[in-house]
């Protein structure tokens, strides 16, 4: 096996899973709506993924983007008579520009991830207002009916669970990619720490400028995908809400600097969220306590763990970073007779 | 006229909820997203006491203690786990931890108080001052507020505990070499913010109503005036939530509840971006 | 007075101080010298517990300092003068010394006079803010607000630091008035003549150990400080 074939080989297979699973689900609407829509929650996570667990930009505005995503497109169909596909790329570089100047911007500042946090919740909490506010356009609460309008998901739901999966699949694959080039090493080095990878060389700004470009483009290509394949929409469904939290613990859930932590915190997630739903407004309140716990004892995710898990039943004598912290304090102690000699 | 008066009124309603999120910040180097569902927490209480025909009086009082003890459980509870790192890690767990506890009050309230909302009704609608037409409730808030920040003026400069609190937020390090126990003066601040915002969900429930999901709300508000005002003073607070508060009324009177939010958010991210530094910036 | 035994301490993963044993006698001066990185903050950091030891003992008049957090040990009665001084820079010099006061707020007026007595250039600038003070009124200021605790013992860490000769002169003229007046004094500096000749007995500290104690007599001109500086013991 070639090293680039192994490499792939975590997207081919979760590729391969999920291709089957409309089969094994026999068809159901219902389902293949909640096995899209995990789809689509994954792809999100995937972006934030890059955003927050490799660059450090707290970005509070994923449904923002995907805001920017859906209403555009619907938009310049309904209004501008704009060809549907084209529509859709028209409204991911729009949210992949709006990304990437929000977060030039915040580079420039130097904004911590806290001014990060709270501009772009700003930002979210203002186009939410402002899609609002412009009823004549959006229709305001009561939203757009997209039947029509976009590139026909909503009526065939197989078609959906495929674009949405060849998204993914894509995106995943371009993780994979783009962490196992060099650049791979720079963004780890920038994850680390910003001010040495700045100091050895690496353009900290250009980088977490084209995380974000990238990441937002493809959170408006998602939204602008969901904007179809939903039927409808409004600004409620795009909320952070909706969107940022689910995706966060979404993300925690899975791991995040990992390849299939996002892919798997989805699936985690929405199956959590189906055994919520049927008591309303439980939901806000399981996800608030799951983002407690996740985030207090539970922070490094599930795709770790089972790696650690892994990796120490075939190689015993390896221990995993991650679960080190207990034993530091004991090192500190232990370790200095030796090195002191 | 009225509406400066009711935005100056309104102002002083917004300084009593971001007060306590500012001087959480500046002590704790936390920033509690839970703030607002504090207040509403207060707020509900208050209104649940009515409800069983408790005395008004009592039912505030029980109502800001209520939102105190909420908040000192969030200090004592959550808020540990972030104090015991340092830096930016000990703002991010922060942030997420009281994000999820915002998330969980909000559900709870929704879910267990859906029909409960504070309405307080005075028996005058208005009284004339000086020959203007004045609101009893704007009045009425107006002299709450005053009278909650005397109290909070003679805390901060009369007392120890107070000195000590402003001497912890210029620096941790030397207020714990002068013997000043950093940790119990957290936990009133903690205290003492969310008994404020309760003051503050008292004034809500005067002007108009408080509903069980107006927490998220709350806290965007007391994050725009943070912001805005930085943590630098309590007079840069003071004046941020009076300048948001004149600003916040006349613009709702004239272009709707819609613009008005982007107008305020815009001008909180104005000022991020036109000095960061000199916001929020007192822990670095 | 003060007894610290195989005292391990560090940050996170890495130990800085590697089992110090250490002896302060009542009434002396004591004085811990070594190079950059020999862990002399460190060691008083975890005395007065800003950090926390990861093993052996801190032993205070007798009682053991064990699990007590720095504002317990201030008021225990050590009191520590940080290299960074730690200051309330927006707050007045006056007010900086009510703060260093607020463990033992009773006698405030007779030590204030007495602190004002030792430092006169205090004195006139009681009412200035403590940021706009130069360096030397800076570190002045610092250990007049430690003394306002009434301390019995004085952990210094660098007070020459960012000093010209001449002030550091003038510094530890104070410190020996401090001396006679019966405050012991614990110091960790770099400038090791001024420092032996204020202290009897001397510690030189070389990664996180111990390689020298003694009287101050017998290191000065001996090869123990130059090894310690210079490398190869």
């Amino acid at each position: 096996m070639s090293p680039s074939v192994r490499k792939a080989l975590p997207v081919l297979a979760a590729a391969a899973v999920l291709s089957a699973v409309p089969a094994v689900l026999g068809g159901s609407p219902y389902q293949m709506r909640i096995a899209t829509l995990m789809l689509v929650l994954a792809s999100y996570a995937v972006a934030f993924n890059v955003l927050f667990g490799h660059t450090n930009q707290l970005f509070l505005c994923v449904g923002a983007l995907a805001s920017l995503g859906g209403y555009g497109s619907v938009l310049l169909v309904r209004d501008l008579h704009v060809f549907p596909l084209a529509a859709v790329g028209v409204a991911a570089v729009l949210s992949a520009g709006v990304g990437g100047f929000l977060s030039y911007v915040s580079v420039r500042r130097g904004f911590g991830v806290l001014f990060v946090g709270i501009v772009t919740l700003a930002v979210s909490l203002m186009l939410h207002n402002l899609l609002l506010g412009l009823r004549e356009v959006t229709n305001g609460e009561t939203g757009i009916v997209t039947r029509g309008l976009g590139v026909g998901l909503a009526e065939d739901p197989y078609r959906a669970y495929y674009t949405l999966l060849a998204v993914l699949v894509a995106s995943l694959w371009a993780y994979r990619w783009l962490f196992s080039s060099p650049h791979g090493v720079a963004l780890h080095a920038l994850s680390e720490d910003e001010v040495s990878a700045e100091l050895s060389g690496i353009d900290v700004t250009r980088y977490k400028v084209a995380c974000a470009t990238a990441s937002s483009g493809l959170v408006g290509l998602v939204g602008a995908l969901y904007a179809d394949l939903n039927g409808f929409i409004s600004p409620s469904v795009y909320t952070v809400g909706h969107v940022d939290i689910p995706v966060l613990i979404a993300l925690l859930l899975g791991g995040m600097r990992t390849l299939l932590g996002p892919l798997v915190g989805a699936v985690l997630f929405s199956a959590v969220d189906e055994l919520v739903r049927p008591f309303g407004q439980l939901t806000v309140l399981a996800y608030g306590v799951l983002l407690v716990v996740l985030f207090l004892v539970f922070r490094q995710g599930a795709v770790p763990l089972v790696q650690g898990a892994l990796s120490h039943r075939l190689r015993p004598a390896f221990r995993p970073a991650g679960l080190a912290g207990g034993a530091s304090r004991a090192e500190v102690g232990g370790g200095g007779p030796e090195a002191g000699r | 006229m009225g509406v400066v008066l009711d935005g100056l009124v309104l102002g002083l309603q917004l300084a009593l909820l971001s007060v306590g999120i500012v001087f959480v910040y500046g002590l704790g180097g936390v920033l509690n997203l839970a703030h607002g569902q504090v207040a509403v927490l207060g707020g509900l209480a208050t209104a649940l006491m009515l409800q069983a025909r408790q005395h008004p009086v009592l039912s505030g009082v029980v109502g800001v203690l209520a939102a105190g003890l909420a908040a000192l459980l969030l200090d004592r509870s959550l808020l540990q786990a972030a104090y015991r790192r340092r830096g930016e890690e000990r703002l991010l767990l922060a942030l997420i931890l009281t994000l999820g506890a915002s998330f969980a009050l909000d559900g709870l309230f929704t879910l267990r108080f859906p029909n409960v909302a504070l309405s307080l009704r005075l028996t005058n609608p208005s009284v004339e001052v000086l020959g203007v037409t004045v609101r009893t409730a704007s009045l009425a808030v107006g002299a709450l507020s005053l009278a909650t920040f005397g109290l909070l003026l003679a805390f901060l400069k009369g007392t120890r505990l107070g000195k000590a609190v402003r001497c912890i937020i210029q620096n941790e390090a030397g207020a714990l070499l002068c013997g000043v126990d950093v940790e119990q003066a957290r936990t009133v601040t903690l205290f003492a913010s969310g008994a404020l915002a309760g003051v503050a969900a008292l004034g809500q429930g005067f002007f108009s109503y408080l509903g069980p999901d107006m927490g998220p709300e709350f806290t965007i508000l007391s994050l725009i005036v943070a912001v805005v005002g930085g943590v630098r003073s309590l007079a840069g607070t003071f004046l941020a939530s009076l300048l948001l508060g004149v600003v916040n009324a006349a613009l709702s009177y004239w272009v709707g509840t819609y613009l008005t939010w982007i107008a305020l958010l815009a001008v909180a991210v104005a000022t991020l971006l036109v000095r960061p530094e000199g916001l929020l910036a007192y822990w670095p | 007075m003060l007894e610290v035994r195989d005292l391990w301490a560090g940050y996170g993963d890495m130990a800085v101080v590697r089992g110090v044993n250490l002896q302060v006698r009542k009434g002396e001066a004591t004085a811990v010298l070594g190079p950059n990185g020999a862990g002399k903050t460190t060691l008083f950091r975890a005395v007065v517990g800003l950090v926390r030891p990861v093993r052996g003992s801190v032993r205070f008049e007798g009682q053991s300092l064990e699990g007590r957090r720095a504002h317990e040990v201030v008021r225990q009665g050590i009191a520590y003068v940080a290299a960074e001084r730690e200051l309330f820079p927006q707050l007045t010099v006056l007010e900086n010394l009510e703060l260093g006061a607020y463990a033992r707020p009773d006698g405030f007026r007779e030590r204030l006079q007495a602190v004002f007595d030792l430092f006169p250039r205090l004195a006139e600038r009681r009412w200035q803010r403590a940021g706009t003070l130069s360096g030397g009124e800076q570190q002045m200021l610092a250990i007049a607000r430690a003394l306002m605790g009434q301390p019995r013992l004085l952990l210094l860490d660098e007070p020459s630091t960012g000093l010209a000769p001449r002030l550091v002169a003038e510094l530890y003229r104070r410190l020996d008035v401090l001396r006679q007046q019966g405050v012991t004094i614990l110091l960790a500096e770099q400038q090791v003549g001024a420092a032996l000749a204020l202290c009897a007995r001397a510690y030189v500290l070389k990664d996180g150990r111990v390689v020298f104690e003694g009287f101050s007599g017998e290191l000065r001109g001996s090869s123990h400080l130059h090894a310690a500086y210079l490398g190869g013991v």
